[in-house]
């Protein structure tokens, strides 16, 4: 090859050579509508976040991919459709390093979060015993978790994830009876309970407009919790016994004398307390 | 007129074609059965006869020279989709396959697009001179193929000049050349033509240099004496004795032809098109037909000269005579079998497409007797097209010499698209030196030495 690189025209030959081999050699276009690639059938594509038109985020973490997900590649955490920042998929721990370790490399301080304590990890012994007494069957998850929440006073995402872990629900299912179960909660601290009777004795005496201060003081009508967690709004029933004024009730105890003034400053002392203890 | 336009109206558009062609049919048939009758059209028949026989010169310079413009359009046609499908192939894609089968109608289809642009003419621009430009660059390369001997006596004209003829025609490209590049009122233009014109005029040198030798082995310039020359086995082919004026010869071809790696004058795959930069439209179109039929013409005197041009590369005539076969006369005289030819044709047809039908319809379970009906009788035209094929390439030595032409011209104009699929562009200076410190040179010294060995050749056999 040396020698006869010296003779001219020698690369040239070999290039048409080497091209007169593609020639005969198979074809690499495949015709896209009529043939398709091979692909292996856990071939999803690039995996990417769709946003509606809108410009929000159509992901609900709904965990469904996550699940899906053979090799449990999918590691995700984000805010739930009520705004509460504690969804998230795959091993707590994990996590925890991962982001204290981002947070870190940004900031050069580890971020104390409240809203990241649900994700730690927890003494899984009460729920295991939780589990053995329930037999560990899907169908009684309810009572599972209302216990677990009884033993833990709130349900850590860990729990929520032994459980999956353990009784075989996905933890899709378990996450959706939970989030739709208004006294299941995910953050640990009280939750102070408001209750307003809306009988039509109460409503006569004004209930609907402390019942408007208070959804314009929470954010959320009655049924639901507030986003930070603080204050859940629920229905009380006065037993047509509310001496002329709307009965109002904060963690089961009357408070007599409302009026819509006064049920927006008592909400609005509620969250702030709570703010207090998550800054602390 | 409405007896006729309603019943009119009411045709589709198929009977609106077929109706009329169908009336024409029969006036027709009428007139000349009566014509024949009264002995008027044999008398127009020898007239004209006796036009064309007192004219044949005439005659055949129309034909001829209709015949040369026409075959360059599917020859560039065919040319154009080789060049698609071969660097395709040779770049490991399939190239073009959606327009007709394997996309063979794509170059035709290009053809149309052409033709459809907008034909522009710069302001400024010398319109006449823009105008003939191109039609120059086009018959200068269509007039070369009149000398060109396709076949045993298919040779549009056979001057006793030919070679001398086809160089002079050809040297005309530049001036084609030089107008386009002159009359588009654009510098670009302008220096693209004269970077065109040097190139050519300085390849012509060593084009016409390489072929003197074989002027003077067969001392003739007449092409179609060369091939006759050459006539024989393969090794009778001048390549063999004139290997480096093929080897020169060919590539002051392709930087004729404007072919890779000498293709700077309209070089594609740069933005400003040299002396075409203005042109749009079927202008272009000329521009563009010229290049392909240059690459065929080019291809078919490389044949002609060093290939032995429509000669086979074996002489069958000992090959028979070995066998003892003697004369071969595979030739039918038709016209002796008089009334049986219609019963040939009438019964032997059907009776061959049944016999054909039979075992596709024993054997293939599936198919109803319509079906292998349909498919035998498609079978038995594809067997009748092979055998009037074979018949004729055995009987008449034009089928086998054009047969066997087309075959090395197309092998060439391959090697020409397989050049093109691999080598890059050179630098115009590169160009320029090589042709004129190289090529040059050893075309020079390839004539001395032939004159040389001739002469030691004569020398010794007058001895």
């Amino acid at each position: 090859m040396g020698l006869m690189s010296k003779v001219p025209g020698w690369g040239m030959a070999m290039g048409m050579v080497y091209t007169f081999k593609r020639f005969v050699q198979p074809k690499v276009t495949i015709q896209y509508p009529e043939e398709r690639q091979d692909i292996s059938p856990h071939h999803r594509g690039r995996l990417v976040l769709l946003y509606d038109e809108a410009g929000n985020l159509k992901c609900e973490t709904c965990f469904q991919c996550a699940m899906a997900c053979p090799i449990e590649i999918i590691d995700m955490g984000g805010v739930d459709t009520k705004n509460r920042m504690h969804v998230h998929w795959g091993p707590p721990e994990q996590y925890a390093e991962r982001r204290e370790e981002s947070a870190l490399r940004r900031s050069g301080r580890p971020v104390s979060d409240k809203a990241f304590a649900a994700w730690l990890p927890i003494d899984l012994g009460p729920l295991e015993r939780i589990l053995v007494a329930n037999d560990y069957d899907p169908r009684r998850l309810l009572t599972v978790l209302e216990q677990s929440q009884a033993t833990y006073g709130y349900l850590p995402v860990a729990a929520l994830q032994h459980i999956s872990h353990s009784t075989g629900a996905w933890y899709s299912e378990i996450y959706g009876i939970a989030t739709s179960y208004p006294h299941l909660v995910f953050e640990p601290g009280r939750v102070a309970e408001i209750g307003l009777c809306r009988c039509a004795a109460c409503s006569l005496a004004g209930g609907g407009k402390v019942r408007d201060a208070l959804v314009e003081a929470l954010g959320i009508d009655v049924g639901g919790v507030t986003p930070d967690g603080s204050v859940r709004f629920s229905a009380a029933d006065c037993g047509g016994d509310n001496g002329g004024q709307p009965l109002v009730t904060l963690d089961g105890q009357r408070q007599p004398g409302m009026t819509p003034d006064k049920a927006r400053d008592l909400a609005q002392k509620l969250r702030a307390k709570s703010a207090k203890a998550a800054n602390a | 007129m409405s007896v006729i336009s309603r019943p009119w109206n009411r045709l589709s558009l198929a009977g609106k074609i077929i109706l009329p062609l169908f009336l024409l049919l029969i006036a027709l048939t009428v007139l000349l059965l009566a014509g024949w009758q009264l002995g008027l059209i044999p008398a127009v028949i020898e007239l004209l006869a006796e036009v064309v026989r007192s004219n044949i010169d005439i005659f055949r310079f129309i034909l001829t020279a209709t015949l040369t413009l026409l075959i360059t359009i599917p020859v560039a046609f065919v040319i154009i989709y080789m060049e698609m499908k071969v660097i395709a192939f040779l770049a490991g894609r399939i190239g073009p396959n959606r327009v007709g089968p394997w996309g063979t109608l794509s170059s035709v289809f290009h053809g149309f697009k052409v033709l459809a642009k907008e034909d522009f003419t710069p302001t400024g621009a010398d319109a006449a001179v823009f105008t003939v430009a191109p039609i120059i660059t086009y018959l200068s390369s269509v007039l070369t193929l009149l000398v060109i001997p396709f076949a045993p006596g298919l040779v549009g004209l056979d001057m006793n000049i030919g070679l001398l003829y086809f160089f002079a025609v050809s040297g005309l490209t530049v001036v084609g050349l030089l107008t386009a590049g002159w009359s588009s009122f654009n510098k670009y233009s302008l220096l693209g033509g004269l970077r065109a014109a040097a190139q050519i005029v300085s390849y012509e040198l060593p084009l016409l240099l390489a072929p003197v030798g074989i002027i003077m082995l067969a001392g003739t310039l007449s092409l179609n004496q060369i091939v006759i020359q050459q006539s024989g086995w393969f090794w009778d082919w001048y390549v063999f004795q004139q290997p480096i004026a093929f080897i020169v010869f060919f590539i002051a071809a392709a930087a004729e032809g404007n072919r890779t790696p000498f293709d700077l004058t309209e070089a594609d795959s740069e933005i400003v098109a040299g002396f075409a930069t203005e042109y749009s439209g079927m202008r272009f179109g000329f521009f563009f037909f010229a290049e392909y039929v240059n690459v065929f013409i080019l291809s078919a005197l490389t044949v002609v000269l060093f290939f032995g041009g429509w000669n086979a590369p074996i002489d069958p005539r000992p090959i028979l005579e070995f066998f003892r076969i003697g004369s071969l006369t595979p030739a039918i005289d038709v016209s002796s079998m008089g009334i049986w030819l219609l019963w040939v044709l009438a019964i032997g047809v059907p009776l061959l497409v049944l016999l054909i039908a039979l075992p596709l319809w024993l054997l293939k379970s599936g198919w109803s007797f319509l079906k292998s009906l349909v498919v035998a009788f498609v079978l038995f035209n594809v067997m009748a097209i092979a055998a009037v094929t074979i018949w004729a390439f055995l009987s008449f030595e034009v089928v086998v010499g054009l047969f066997w032409f087309i075959v090395k011209t197309f092998t060439f104009v391959f090697i020409f698209v397989w050049m093109r699929g691999t080598l890059p562009r050179v630098r115009i200076d590169q160009l320029m030196g090589f042709a004129w410190k190289w090529l040059v040179e050893i075309a020079l010294l390839n004539v001395f030495v032939t004159a040389g060995a001739i002469l030691l050749v004569q020398e010794l056999a007058r001895q």
